[in-house]
Formats: structure tokens, C-alpha cells, sequence
């Protein structure tokens, strides 16, 4: 096996890689596709089963109406085509945890054709076609016995069986494992905005399988390619499309040939690796599933569902740049989620700073959040209470200093930053003759610093600023403060 | 094409079923027969006819609304099993 | 007709028990003694529930008693076919593989029947998982004809068919996807109903051939015929091909005389048959035609242009979602399993062990038609063709309220003739394979015997939904010939003194 990275730089250039992405998204919906069982993860096996899903002989599926919604809300997202009608297929092979002995899927006839995913790549913004997304249902699973000393038995439990999926299948458009990366997280991110999945490759919510081939620049027929499974976070789907497309430049590059087949990534390796072959090549004898009806969608209900969908994160980042006046950066970095961009939009609007507002939530904010984890919504600082800290801190109320120092007891302390400031005494210090006293009282505490700047020393007043504003824990108001130094030092030598 | 006993080999071990060997010789005669019957479908002209895949006449159901309804026998269900491990399902491990 | 012994119509016992005239109790223990008699013999049945039946039967006695209102099946026994679930009970579809298998749910027609007050008796015999035209395909029994015992009953519901024949129930349900109700009701001499596809749901029937089957019920009345139909038929939220526009007939629907109707009969596809349709079935149509003629009925020529390519169409289709619905029996689950080594292993022992070979081949058969390279040339053509065959019955409904035409080629076959001929058995589906791929109501109902003594039975063929008319003209034949009236020497032998 090549190593990644085999391929010299040189080599590099002279090919182009051509990489489809095949995500399976599982639909936020509390009940399977065809029976009424929970979809909830994590239950202990086989308790969220019933005839349906356990593939009793006599019972019949029952489409999820909520399913085929969010399969729709997505198509509509990206531009799909819905068409009108579509056909449920039975997709036939044997597996134990799929309980009928074929999953129901779509095959000819698919919900959605079409449509794209635009992304930002290192050559400009750029639009990833879709070939179709179409409605199916998961498979149970299947626990094997590798690493459990003496068992020679597979277990299986059917909870996930039946869970209602949307297979998204794009265009053979993405060039590098980068673009993938920017790809996923373009459909995640709209997914989560349509709220109809979770995206939690953990939980095996959102999965994907990338097919890779290359090619010399310039040729239009695409090479052999291979299939990359159990790709289970988006920076692996990243990191085994740049190892295989270098294997497979160097395979070429050495005279060798790419055989079609399918890969495993091993993130613990760094490598793929062929899974073991089939016995038989696939022959999955789909035919229109007769159980179900064609599905027909009525246009106007369509039309209902195109009106009623949720502001998307390209919509909203320019609204964000538009009404707010933000750098597109900034607009970026706030519409990861509705709800960050809901909550930057109330911390703007609270504290009547825009900009400033975004600078707290991008440093401060996802600090935090970069450390404890979590979503906006589990914050522990409204969005209210933010906006008054950067109304204070843009009206110089409180020092940035200060107000840094509010924020962190706002992380734990529900009260807003006003009643903190009375709390903690951290008044900003501006009275005349207070601050007097304070540069007498450093004057004092610095004899030799302060007979340096009487000697003329004028970098030594710096030094003397600094420790005064030390001694005040940062409340004194930093202009007043000089002034009042300087008429202190004065003052005295005279 | 014919079938012989390599073709009835060959779709046996894609439907999963064991068959002697003293036994695929009949299948395959007798499907060779079979087939040979259904090919007068051949015969007629199908262009433009719309194939047909379902009878069902009258107005559509309603799909069905999203609301979990737990079934309430899963043990009888479960105990049907011929080998379990406790709540899983067991099967020789797959090779 | 006696409304006290087991000759009675199921209409007549359950007047007789909701007035109080007879007890549930004594009718159930009435039934259950003639199968006492008869069905070791018939091997009518693969499970018999007489405690289950005498608990259910006094139950709704006590309900009476509190002067509760009782359903329109009160106190009536029915058999229903292995291939439909009933809960707790074995519901093993004349199949190994399903051996001890009972399931945890009721069938839709189960929930239907309980309702309407009917007492459940047992699981009949069948042909493997229904595919069959003798009831020779069980894994676990050959049921005898009633009106010779050397002959077959009919398939695949042939243990329903037989067991209302002999009078060890006066109902019984079947499932019908290529004439399974009608061809062994028409063996057996009683009537027997194929709905239209989508008139009663399949929740709880264990597929065989999703887009044809259908459950149907059996009877020696044709006002018994609609009074189950009435209480299955309907919309269940559980079967998405299941239909509103399936509604309870009116029993007094059925009394209307047949004067101005319109009935077409399939004069080309009779002559075509030739030989192969026997003279005492030709004679019997043409009689019955002449009776509707009589009776005020108006007689035309129908064409049914590509009936002739049903069973070609039939034996793709069928098999083919055969194939995919009987991918489920792998061992895992539920049934026996079988084999060691790896699970490759244990499915092909599990799977070649538990079908028989009629089951086996189908799902050779329909594996084959859907595999990739065939399935234009075989299963797509086959759908195209029932487009057309469809075309054909609609048209011709058109033009006619009811097709009047054979069921069988020939009465009951001697057991084993077609057994080691599995071409032959198919052909003999010629009359039944249309209307079921047409997806439209057809009824068989008792029209004479022949010199033998072997019941003939003839179909009517009726639009969508319209089941009401098919059985208003065999009722309105009923009244003028009542062949179901006769019964079988067998049935009959204890029947007034042991």
C-alpha cells in the first residue's frame, strides 16, 4: 500500500481528482419512516421495534408524512426539482439487520433532481451540483464480535431500522478533499437551519461515503474510481480523499492501474483500506415497492412548504452584512446557526453597536463556547445582558478591561452587568478628587520612579499611569487619571 | 437463453437457498419450461404502455402524522427468535 | 333449510343468537362436532381452537344476557386461512419455515370479525405461503375434497373452502392473488369472493404477491358472502392500498332482480379454450347465461383481447414480488432456523431447508425474472401486459355490469395429477389470473354438478368496488337454483343422527 504523500508535488499538478459525495442524512422526525416506533437514540436493543420494523410476515409500511416533508424542505433549500411523483423501490439483499431482506428506497424515480450546494473554495465561490436526493430507510445494526474473547456470534439490534434517511448524491464536481470539507459543512449547516436533522456524525445522524478518481489535467473521461466508506467525521472524509487521490496518482505515476473498488478508512491508521471483497457483485433487483403508492405531491402544498422555509445561512449573512454593516467575515463567523446570528442580532440591537457586538461574540463568546462546549442556546449569558456589557463598554460606562472582568462573573452570575458593577464595586473612578488621591497615594508608594520623571525622565509617567490603574483594579477612567497625575506631580514640585 | 443448472446456481445463491445438487436439474427444467411459456409475451407490442405496478383505485390515504405509538407486545415479538442474547438478535458472525 | 343444525346460514344463526333462540355455545358446539367427524378425514384444518371458539361463543352468550347489543356475525363460526395472523395462535402458512411461528398481532380482518361477534374455530390448510392450486403444497397436509375424497379441494385456500363445504363452519376466510378463493370455492361447490384489490385490507394477510393479494370470504349463501364482506371490507389506516369506496353492502341490494342488467359474456376467450375448458363447465355457462337471459338480464359479447397472456404475466409478477417478500425468512427473527457455520451458511439451510418446491421455485423464478439483464425483457413487459389485460376488463365493464365466465377448466382434479407438472397447474389458472391482475371484484358461486356429482362453480367479474352487483346476480341465480343446498354425502352422513 502507497503511503500518503507518495505522490511528489510535480506529480500532483499534473492531475486533476474528481470526487463525488454520497450523505446520508437521517430525518429529525420523532416516529420511523413506516411505523409508528420512536427514532430516539440511544435506547437499550430492540425496545423502539415493533411488527413493521422487526419484518414480521403480514405487515405493511406506513409513510411518515413528516418525513416527506423535510426530504422536500431540503429539496427546496438547494434548488432541487420535487417532482410530483415519485416511486418507493425495493432495494433486495440479505443482511440480519435488515429485517425484510430489502430496504425501501427510491431508485428511478427519486423525490428531488438537481440543485446545488455553492461553497467557498481557495479559487472563489463555487457551486457543487446535486444529482438527487431521495427518501429511504435506515438499516438496524449489526454488532460484530471483533475484540469480545470467545464469541463467534453477530448481535442485532432494529432500533435504528426503519429511521427515515435522505440519501443526497452530488455532482462529481469537488476537486479536493477541502472542498468535501467545505461541502459537508455547507449541507450540515443548511440541514440544521431547515431543523430537520441533527447533524451528529457521532450518533450517525449525517454519514457520508466520497467516490475518488483522477485524471491528467485537461482529459474529459474520468478515471476508475474507488469508493470510501466509514468516513465518520467530515476532517477524515478531508483526510482520506487527499490520501486516496495521492495513492492513486502514484499508482498511475508508477505505471499502475486504479481498480474499482470499495475502500474503509481506518482514521486510526491514516489509511484506506479494500474492504474484504463480496462474494457476488451486487444484483439488488429493485423493483417499485407495492406496498406503497407512487407518491404524489400536491403542487400548491409545495408551494406552501417553498414559503414557509426558514431565512438560509447565504440569505442570512448578506442580511447581516446589509442591515448591521458588519465585514462578510464577521457575518460568516455569526450564522454558523440560526440561533447564533438570532443571538448576535439581539446583542446588536441591545447595545446599539453592531460591530462591537460581533467582536464579543467572536472572541469573548465562542471562547467560551470553544471551551465548555455547547450550543448558543445553553449560553449562560443572554443575549440581553451582552448587549447592555457592550452598550457600557462602547459608552466608556466601564473600562474593556472591566467589562471583560463582568463578563466572566455574567458566566456565572445571572444578573445583568449594571447590578454586577454595583455588586463587585466596580464603579469606574472619575471623580477629580478621588483620583488626586489615588496619584498622591502612588507618588508616595514610588519615590524613585517619580523623582526619575521630576529629573525629566518623561517615559517614566508610563510607569506611574499603569501602577495607578493597578491600584484602582482598573476602574479609573484612563484620561482623568493622567490629568490628575500630571496636576498632582505639579502640584508637589512647586 | 436457457436455463441450465449453472444459471439456477446462480439465482439460488442470490435468494439464499440451499439446493441438492440432485435438484437443480429439475428447477432448471422445470423454469426452462416456465420461461419458455412466458416468452409468448414477447409477441406483443408494448410501446407507449405505461407499465403497471399497482391497481389500486379511489382516493389516496393520508400520510401519516408523526406521533409515536410504542407496540406493547415487543416480548411476545422478541420471543419468537430462535437464538438471542438477551434483548439482540444473535447470528453466526459474518464472514 | 333447517335453522338449527349446521346447515343453517350464518344470516340464520346470528338472528337465531342475538334473539336468544339458540345459544353461541350450542351453535359453536354444533360446528365443532361435525369437524369432530370430518376434518381428520378432510384435513381441513392445521390448528382447531375449541376451547378458545367455546370461550369466545360463551362470552357473547353472558352479553347477551346483560342485554348488550351483539354484531352482525353473533355466535357464527369461521375458519380463516394459515396465512393470516391471528394473535398468539400458530400462523404457520403451510410452511416450515414458519413451524411454532405465532404472531403478536392481529389481523386487520381478525379485529373486523371479533368485532362483528364471529367465533374464530381454527387455521386451515393451505398451499405454501398460497402458492398453489390444490392445497398438495403444504408442508403439513393434503385436504380432501369433500365431494370426493381422492380429489383435490382446490388451492390455495383450499382447507377454507373444503371446511364451509363440509359444514364444520358455515364461514370461512381465504386470500385470493391468482384465484385462490374462487377456483376451490368452485371445487368445493360454495361461493367464494376475490374484492376488488384494496376493498379489505392486507394488515395481518402474510404477503405473498403484494399487488394481487386480497382476502375473501367463503360462504354457502350469497347473502352470507356479503355479510362477511360487509364486516371486512373498508378502509385501515395500517394498509396504505386499502380504500374507502369499499363499502357494507345492503343485504336488501341483493334481493333486486336482475332484469336490466347488463351481462357480458367472454365469447373468445371461450372458444379459444377449446378442449381444454370441460363440456360439462361450457354447458353449465351456457345454461346460467340463459337463465340471466330469462330473468329479464340483457346477454353480450364481450372481448377481453389479452386475457389470453395472463397467465405468462401472472407467472412473472407473482414470483417476482414472491421473491422479495419471502426475503424476510432467513432465521433470524423468528421461524426455524437451520444450519452451521457462517450466516451465509445458516441462511441457504434455513431458506432451502423451510420452503417446499413449489415455494422454492417461484422464488427461483421471480429472483430470475428481476435480476439485472432480465428485468426489462420479463417483469417491466409483464407490468406493461397487465396494463393492457386492465384495459381490457375496464372496457369491457363498460359496457356491462357483470362478465359472466368459467372459473375452472375443469372440476376438481384427482389428487396428484397435476403434482409433478408444475406448467400444467398454472395453465388450469386461466379464467381465475385475469380479474386478479385487472385488480377487479370476481365471485365464484355454486352453479350445478356435473354427472359425477362434482360441483361446478362460475364466475362473475364485476367493476371496481361494485361487489354488490356480482352478488346480486348470483343471488337472483340462488333463488331460482340454490346448488349449495346439496351436501356432501361425507358432510351429510352423521349429519342427523351419529
Amino acid at each position: 500500500m502507497t503511503k500518503s504523500g507518495a505522490a511528489g508535488n510535480a506529480a500532483r499538478d499534473r492531475y486533476e481528482a474528481v470526487i463525488g459525495l454520497e450523505v446520508h442524512a437521517q430525518l429529525k422526525t420523532k416516529t420511523k419512516i413506516f411505523c409508528a416506533c420512536s427514532t430516539s437514540f440511544g435506547a437499550s436493543a430492540n425496545t423502539q421495534v415493533c411488527p413493521l420494523c422487526l419484518g414480521l410476515p403480514g405487515v405493511l409500511p406506513v409513510l411518515n408524512g413528516r418525513a416527506v416533508e423535510f426530504a422536500v424542505m431540503t429539496g427546496l433549500a438547494v434548488g432541487a426539482t420535487i417532482h410530483p411523483r415519485s416511486v418507493f423501490a425495493r432495494k433486495n439483499y440479505f443482511y440480519p439487520d435488515l429485517p425484510k431482506g430489502y430496504q425501501i428506497s427510491q431508485y428511478d424515480r427519486p423525490l428531488c433532481e438537481g440543485g446545488g450546494v455553492a461553497i467557498r473554495t481557495a479559487e472563489g465561490p463555487k457551486v457543487i451540483g446535486l444529482v438527487r436526493i431521495h427518501l429511504e430507510e435506515d438499516a438496524g445494526k449489526s454488532l460484530h464480535p471483533e475484540g469480545r474473547e470467545g464469541v463467534s456470534t453477530t448481535r442485532v439490534d432494529l432500533n435504528r431500522a426503519g429511521v427515515p434517511l435522505i440519501e443526497i448524491v452530488s455532482e462529481p464536481e469537488l476537486r479536493t478533499g477541502e472542498e468535501a470539507y467545505q461541502y459537508l459543512t455547507k449541507l450540515k449547516q443548511i440541514l440544521i437551519y431547515l431543523d430537520v436533522c441533527d447533524g451528529n456524525m457521532e450518533e450517525g445522524s449525517l454519514r457520508c461515503d466520497a467516490n475518488v478518481s483522477v485524471r491528467p489535467r485537461g482529459q474529459a473521461e474520468f478515471g476508475t474510481k474507488t469508493e470510501i466508506k466509514n468516513l465518520n467525521s467530515f476532517r477524515y472524509v478531508e483526510k482520506a480523499i487527499a490520501y486516496e487521490i495521492d495513492r492513486q496518482i502514484a499508482l498511475l505515476e508508477s505505471g499502475g492501474r486504479v481498480v474499482q473498488e470499495t475502500l474503509l478508512w481506518d482514521s486510526a491508521r491514516g489509511v484506506a483500506e479494500t474492504m474484504r471483497s463480496k462474494e457476488e457483485a451486487h444484483d439488488y433487483r429493485y423493483f417499485p415497492e407495492p406496498d406503497l403508492l407512487p407518491l404524489d405531491l400536491d403542487a400548491a402544498w409545495i408551494e406552501r412548504l417553498r414559503a414557509s422555509l426558514p431565512e438560509l445561512p447565504d440569505a442570512l449573512r448578506a442580511r447581516l452584512v446589509r442591515a448591521h454593516g458588519i465585514p462578510d467575515y464577521d457575518a460568516e463567523v455569526l450564522t454558523e446557526t440560526r440561533a447564533l446570528a438570532a443571538y448576535y442580532e439581539e446583542t446588536a440591537a441591545r447595545s446599539g453597536h453592531p460591530k462591537l457586538a460581533s467582536n464579543w461574540i467572536m472572541t469573548e463568546v465562542n471562547a467560551v463556547r470553544n471551551k465548555i462546549g455547547g450550543s448558543i442556546e445553553t449560553f449562560p449569558i443572554r443575549a440581553d445582558r451582552l448587549g447592555d456589557l457592550v452598550g457600557m463598554v462602547a459608552a466608556g460606562r466601564v473600562s474593556g478591561k472591566i467589562g471583560k472582568q463582568l463578563f466572566e462573573k455574567m458566566l456565572t452570575d445571572p444578573e445583568g452587568p449594571e447590578a454586577l458593577v454595583q455588586k463587585h464595586g466596580l464603579l469606574p473612578i472619575d471623580d477629580d478628587a478621588a483620583l488626586r488621591a489615588l496619584a498622591r497615594e502612588v507618588l508616595a508608594a514610588n519615590p524613585g520612579p517619580t523623582a526619575e520623571f521630576r529629573a525629566g525622565k518623561e517615559k517614566t509617567f508610563a510607569y506611574l499611569v499603569g501602577q495607578a490603574m493597578k491600584q484602582s483594579r482598573g476602574r479609573a477612567h484612563p484620561e482623568k487619571l493622567q490629568a490628575a497625575l500630571r496636576a498632582v506631580l505639579a502640584e508637589e514640585s512647586s | 437463453m436457457p436455463i441450465d443448472v449453472t444459471v439456477v446456481h446462480k439465482i439460488a445463491s442470490l435468494a439464499r437457498l440451499k439446493i441438492e445438487p440432485k435438484d437443480e436439474e429439475r428447477y432448471a427444467r422445470e423454469l426452462d419450461a416456465i420461461l419458455g411459456y412466458v416468452a409468448q409475451l414477447q409477441e406483443l407490442d408494448v410501446t407507449n404502455i405505461e407499465p403497471t405496478s399497482q391497481v389500486t383505485e379511489g382516493a389516496p390515504p393520508p400520510l401519516r402524522t408523526d406521533e409515536v405509538c410504542a407496540f406493547g407486545e415487543r416480548e411476545e415479538a422478541l420471543g419468537q427468535a430462535p437464538d438471542r442474547d438477551g434483548d439482540y438478535f444473535t447470528v453466526p458472525q459474518v464472514v | 333449510m333447517s335453522a338449527d343444525g349446521i346447515l343453517a346460514s350464518a344470516e340464520a344463526i346470528a338472528a337465531d343468537v342475538a334473539s336468544g333462540k339458540r345459544s353461541a355455545v350450542e351453535v359453536v358446539t354444533s360446528f365443532l362436532a361435525q369437524a369432530d367427524r370430518t376434518a381428520d378425514t378432510l384435513r381441513t384444518y392445521l390448528h382447531r381452537m375449541p376451547e378458545a371458539a367455546l370461550e369466545t361463543a360463551a362470552a357473547i352468550d353472558r352479553r347477551r344476557a346483560a342485554k348488550e347489543s351483539l354484531g352482525p356475525l353473533a355466535g357464527v363460526p369461521i375458519a380463516i386461512k394459515d396465512n393470516i395472523c391471528v394473535r398468539g395462535v400458530p400462523t404457520t402458512c403451510g410452511s416450515r419455515i414458519l413451524e411454532r411461528y405465532c404472531p403478536p398481532y392481529d389481523a386487520h380482518v381478525i379485529e373486523r370479525l371479533r368485532a362483528a361477534d364471529a367465533v374464530i374455530v381454527g387455521k386451515t390448510n393451505c398451499d405454501e405461503f398460497a402458492m398453489g392450486s390444490s392445497t398438495e403444497n403444504s408442508a403439513y397436509a393434503v385436504t380432501r375434497n369433500p365431494w370426493d375424497p381422492e380429489r383435490v379441494p382446490g388451492g390455495s385456500s383450499g382447507g377454507s373452502a373444503a371446511t364451509v363445504a363440509a359444514c364444520e363452519a358455515p364461514l370461512s376466510l381465504g386470500s385470493d392473488t391468482g384465484g385462490s378463493v374462487r377456483q376451490p370455492a368452485a371445487f368445493c361447490g360454495v361461493y367464494g369472493l376475490k374484492p376488488t384489490y384494496g376493498a379489505v385490507s392486507r394488515y395481518g394477510l402474510v404477503a405473498f404477491a403484494s399487488s394481487l393479494d386480497q382476502i375473501g370470504p367463503f360462504a354457502r349463501t350469497a347473502r352470507d358472502t356479503a355479510l362477511v364482506q360487509s364486516a371486512i371490507c373498508g378502509r385501515d389506516a395500517r394498509d396504505m392500498t386499502s380504500r374507502a369506496e369499499a363499502t357494507p353492502i345492503d343485504l336488501n341490494d341483493l334481493e333486486r332482480p336482475v332484469a336490466g342488467l347488463t351481462i357480458g359474456v367472454p365469447r373468445a376467450i371461450l372458444d379459444e379454450a377449446g378442449d381444454a375448458l370441460a363440456p360439462s363447465i361450457r354447458a353449465a355457462l351456457t345454461s346460467a347465461a340463459s337463465a340471466f337471459e330469462r330473468a329479464g338480464a340483457t346477454l353480450i359479447d364481450v372481448a377481453l383481447p389479452h386475457a389470453r397472456y395472463a397467465i405468462a404475466t401472472y407467472y412473472l409478477i407473482a414470483p417476482a414480488e414472491a421473491s422479495s417478500n419471502l426475503a424476510r425468512y432467513d432465521g433470524v427473527r423468528y421461524g426455524v432456523r437451520r444450519g452451521d457455520g457462517d450466516l451465509r451458511a445458516m441462511y441457504e439451510a434455513t431458506r432451502g431447508a423451510g420452503f417446499g418446491r413449489e415455494v422454492t421455485r417461484r422464488i427461483l423464478l421471480g429472483t430470475y425474472a428481476l435480476s439485472a439483464g432480465y428485468y426489462d425483457a420479463f417483469y417491466l413487459r409483464a407490468q406493461k401486459v397487465r396494463t393492457l389485460i386492465r384495459q381490457d376488463f375496464l372496457e369491457a365493464l363498460g359496457r356491462c355490469d357483470a362478465i359472466l365466465m368459467p372459473v375452472t377448466p375443469t372440476p376438481a382434479f384427482p389428487i396428484g395429477e397435476k403434482a409433478d407438472d408444475p406448467l400444467a397447474m398454472y395453465l388450469s389458472d386461466i379464467f381465475s389470473i385475469p380479474a386478479s391482475l385487472a385488480g377487479v371484484p370476481g365471485l365464484s358461486f355454486p352453479a350445478t354438478f356435473d354427472a359425477t356429482g362434482l360441483p361446478i362453480g362460475l364466475q362473475l367479474v364485476g367493476r371496481p368496488f361494485d361487489e354488490r352487483t356480482i352478488l346480486r346476480v348470483a343471488r337472483a341465480y340462488e333463488r331460482e337454483h340454490d346448488a349449495a343446498s346439496r351436501v356432501p354425502p361425507l358432510a351429510a352422513a352423521g349429519g342427523g343422527a351419529p
